[in-house]
């Protein structure tokens, strides 16, 4: 009898063999062997699609949690990228490795036993000169101005003092007129370079370059107007005038004494070592001795993204929560709907099998069924997240948001997942149900 | 019309020689229910032959069905050998028990067993993808044909007679070119006139070369196949074989006893 069987499987094994040999010889007989498997797959999921449409409400209900899911998958994932891409272009314009140094008190007993706080013109070329790593810097007095023209007359504009390395530091290009050089430094000209929006506000135009405004009361010769840059952290940049620093010092002497700076490293890589030489130079100069405390603040680009980085992983983490539980719950349910399908369906099972279905043929059936229902939550999920991003861009004072496409893709790859995992026990247990009691049941 | 029936004896020309199609050898089924045991088989000894056409009788409960189950392979006898086409079928797997009635077996049932939602195509193609039988859909318009149904492929179950019904089941039988066609009970759901049609499809089939088992509790209905084996509590009772020139079973004018049911065989079988 094992002799029947031996003979009859090496006669099988030859067939296949004869069959793989075919195959090589006929492509098309490939596509039709290809396209069978295919085709058995198809099928599966046209019968999902069927049954999950027959049930519609349930089916609803089921895939919610994948839906709440997949939806702030969608919508938090966006929203980061759309806050990241923010950030990342409002660094690169306000200039690239670009360092603000502004003096400090420190907090505590340490910080007031410093003593008055200063930082003057001094320092600033100090710094300049003996950190080799810094290429650019320029002293940077900050005050409010009110500003006329003609019959025009704005308040709490942002007046700013530089030297000319400003522009390049920062990044402003002079679309008209020119910006201011050396000699106006040197000599505190009452000169001044208009924002684009100052300009709007003042309702004029181009033509003002070579026309005198008036601002806090002193008549100042407009050399010339910037490009706009647009906003950054909800801070219209256009809405400024730079003056050279000389000339904010005389309206203001206050700040000689108690000045920030901006800086540009040479290059990304160095902007550590920038922030290092400026530190010892500004330590040697202020007479801190070894334990106290900096009496200035160092602000640096990577630290802002060091700090979006944080916001990042707080929502991520917070994503990352909701969607886990929901993505449980949604495969919980899809695993009690794909139960009720099993049963409801045991005939139908019953009859498949008498009618040549294997229990992996089953098995397949039921888990296509339970990831064709995750998938459907997982694209209901995709279209709402989309319409919420959408929704949210309305907003005025809201970034671009864009969906990205890849989440779009793992989105719906962990729907999928979560109906393969949750699917497995419904489809098991499909499968091996036994084709006379699955055909008696009532 | 008679291709699907040339193309059934694909299976005979590996059959051992002079075998029978069927051969059940002291074949028991013991079922337990709690620490009750049912034996709804007790030792059953039979062969049945290429194209033979069989009735099996019984009271309710001697184990017609539980035998129908066994020769259908979609249960294993608890001892004994049963030998489809000489093959011990207790030594195959799960799967190749399921190529077996997916390939060799066509299930014709008392309820019919369509799929709802589907229409009468799919129905019939269904056992064709479990097959991954090629060219599906003419071979499922073939089969409707066969059973005078090719108008109403695109109907869905819903739509359909109770007779249609069972035609739609018995063209799903036919669409994978069975060996044997098994019908529990196939006219059990269906009034006098309408399993009259459905008898007279099985006996044009039959005349086409099909081997056919029914269990039926009728005896018009056992009148008009050539064999009838009785079952009683588990157990063959009687086995006849009617005689080839007296038979009144033995062709496909066989059910003519009414002109009226004759002329409709010519009308649903012949196209
Ligand atoms: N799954 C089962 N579990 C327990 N006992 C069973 C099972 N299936 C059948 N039986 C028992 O086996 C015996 C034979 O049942 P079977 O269904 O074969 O009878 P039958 O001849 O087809 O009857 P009917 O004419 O009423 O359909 C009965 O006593 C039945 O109770
Ligand atoms: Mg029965």
């Amino acid at each position: 009898m094992s002799q029947t069987m031996v003979s009859h499987q090496s006669t099988r094994k030859l067939r296949r063999l004869l069959s793989a040999a075919s195959l090589v010889r006929a492509p098309g007989a490939v596509v039709r062997w290809v396209s069978g498997g295919l085709w058995g797959h198809w099928q599966n999921v046209v019968t999902a699609l069927v049954q999950i449409w027959a049930n519609k409400g349930r089916a609803m209900l089921t895939t919610l949690g994948i839906v709440i899911a997949v939806t702030s998958t969608i919508t938090v994932v966006s929203m980061v990228q759309g806050f990241g891409d923010y950030v990342t272009n409002m660094l690169r314009n306000f200039g690239t490795n670009m360092i603000f140094v502004h003096p400090w008190q420190p907090a505590g007993m340490r910080g007031m036993m410093l003593g008055r706080i200063t930082m003057d013109v001094d320092d600033v070329r100090a710094v300049g000169a003996r950190c080799d790593k810094i290429r650019r810097i320029s002293p940077m007095i900050f005050s409010n101005a009110t500003i006329e023209y003609g019959r025009d007359k704005i308040e709490n504009v942002d007046f700013q003092g530089a030297t000319e390395q400003f522009q390049t530091i920062r990044s402003y290009t002079v679309e008209h007129g020119r910006f201011f050089g050396p000699i106006d430094i040197d000599a505190g000209s009452y000169s001044c370079v208009l924002g684009a929006s100052v300009l709007k506000r003042l309702n004029a135009d181009r033509s003002i370059v070579g026309d005198y405004v008036i601002i806090n009361g002193m008549r100042f010769l407009v050399l010339g107007v910037f490009e706009p840059k647009g906003s950054a952290m909800g801070n219209d940049q256009d809405d400024l005038i730079l003056v050279p620093y000389t000339t904010s010092l005389k309206m203001a002497p206050f700040w000689a004494r108690f000045m920030g700076f901006i800086a540009e490293a040479d290059g990304e890589e160095n902007v550590e070592e920038s922030c290092l030489q400026m530190t010892r130079v500004l330590r040697e100069r202020h007479g801190l001795q070894p334990g106290d405390p900096n009496d200035f603040r160092i602000f640096r680009q990577d630290e802002i993204l060091a700090d979006f980085e944080r916001v990042k992983i707080i929502a991520t983490s917070a994503l990352a929560s909701i969607v886990g539980i929901s993505l449980i719950v949604g495969g919980i349910g899809i695993m009690n709907v794909c139960l009720v399908s099993v049963t409801e369906r045991t005939r139908e099972i019953g009859l498949r099998k008498s009618i040549g279905a294997r229990r992996r043929d089953i098995l397949f059936q039921f888990l296509t069924e339970a990831i064709v229902l995750a998938v459907a939550g997982g694209a209901m999920g995709v279209v709402l997240g989309y319409a919420i991003c959408a929704l949210a861009s309305q907003h005025p004072s809201m970034v671009d948001i864009s969906v990205p496409y890849w989440v779009v893709l793992l989105a719906l790859g962990f729907s999928a997942t979560v109906g393969l995992v949750f699917g497995l026990i419904p489809a098991f247990k499909a499968a091996i149900l036994h084709p006379i009691d699955a055909l008696r049941h009532e | 019309m008679s291709s699907p029936v040339t193309a059934n004896s694909n299976g005979r020309d590996n059959a051992v020689g002079g075998e029978n199609l069927i051969e059940l050898v002291d074949i028991e089924k013991i079922y337990r229910v709690g620490t009750e045991i049912v034996r709804a088989l007790r030792g059953v000894t039979l062969s049945i032959a290429e194209n033979e056409y069989v009735a099996i009788m019984g009271p309710s409960g001697s184990g017609k069905s539980t035998m129908m189950n066994i020769l259908g392979c979609l249960d294993i006898p608890t001892s004994g050998k049963y030998s489809l086409r000489g093959k011990d079928v207790a030594k195959l797997s799960q799967s190749r028990l399921a190529r077996i009635r997916g390939g060799q077996i066509g299930f014709v049932f008392q309820s019919f067993e369509l799929l709802p939602r589907t229409t009468a195509l799919k129905n019939v193609q269904l056992p064709l993808v479990y097959t991954q039988t090629p060219n599906r859909r003419q071979r499922a318009m073939a089969a409707l044909d066969r059973v005078g149904l090719s108008d109403r492929a695109t109907h869905r179950p819903n739509q359909l007679s109770g007779g249609q019904k069972q035609r739609v089941a018995i063209a799903r039988a036919l669409a994978q070119e069975p060996d044997i066609i098994l019908a529990d009970e196939p006219t059990g759901n269906l009034d006098s006139k309408t399993g009259d049609e459905i008898m007279m499809i099985f006996d044009s089939l039959h005349a086409e070369g099909q081997t056919i088992i029914i269990v039926t509790h009728e005896e018009e209905i056992a009148a008009q196949c050539q064999r009838v084996i009785r079952l009683k509590d588990g157990l063959v009772a009687s086995d006849v074989t009617k005689s080839k020139e007296g038979g009144a079973a033995n062709g496909p004018s066989a059910g003519g006893a009414d002109g009226e049911s004759d002329a409709l065989v010519d009308e649903v079988v012949v196209p």
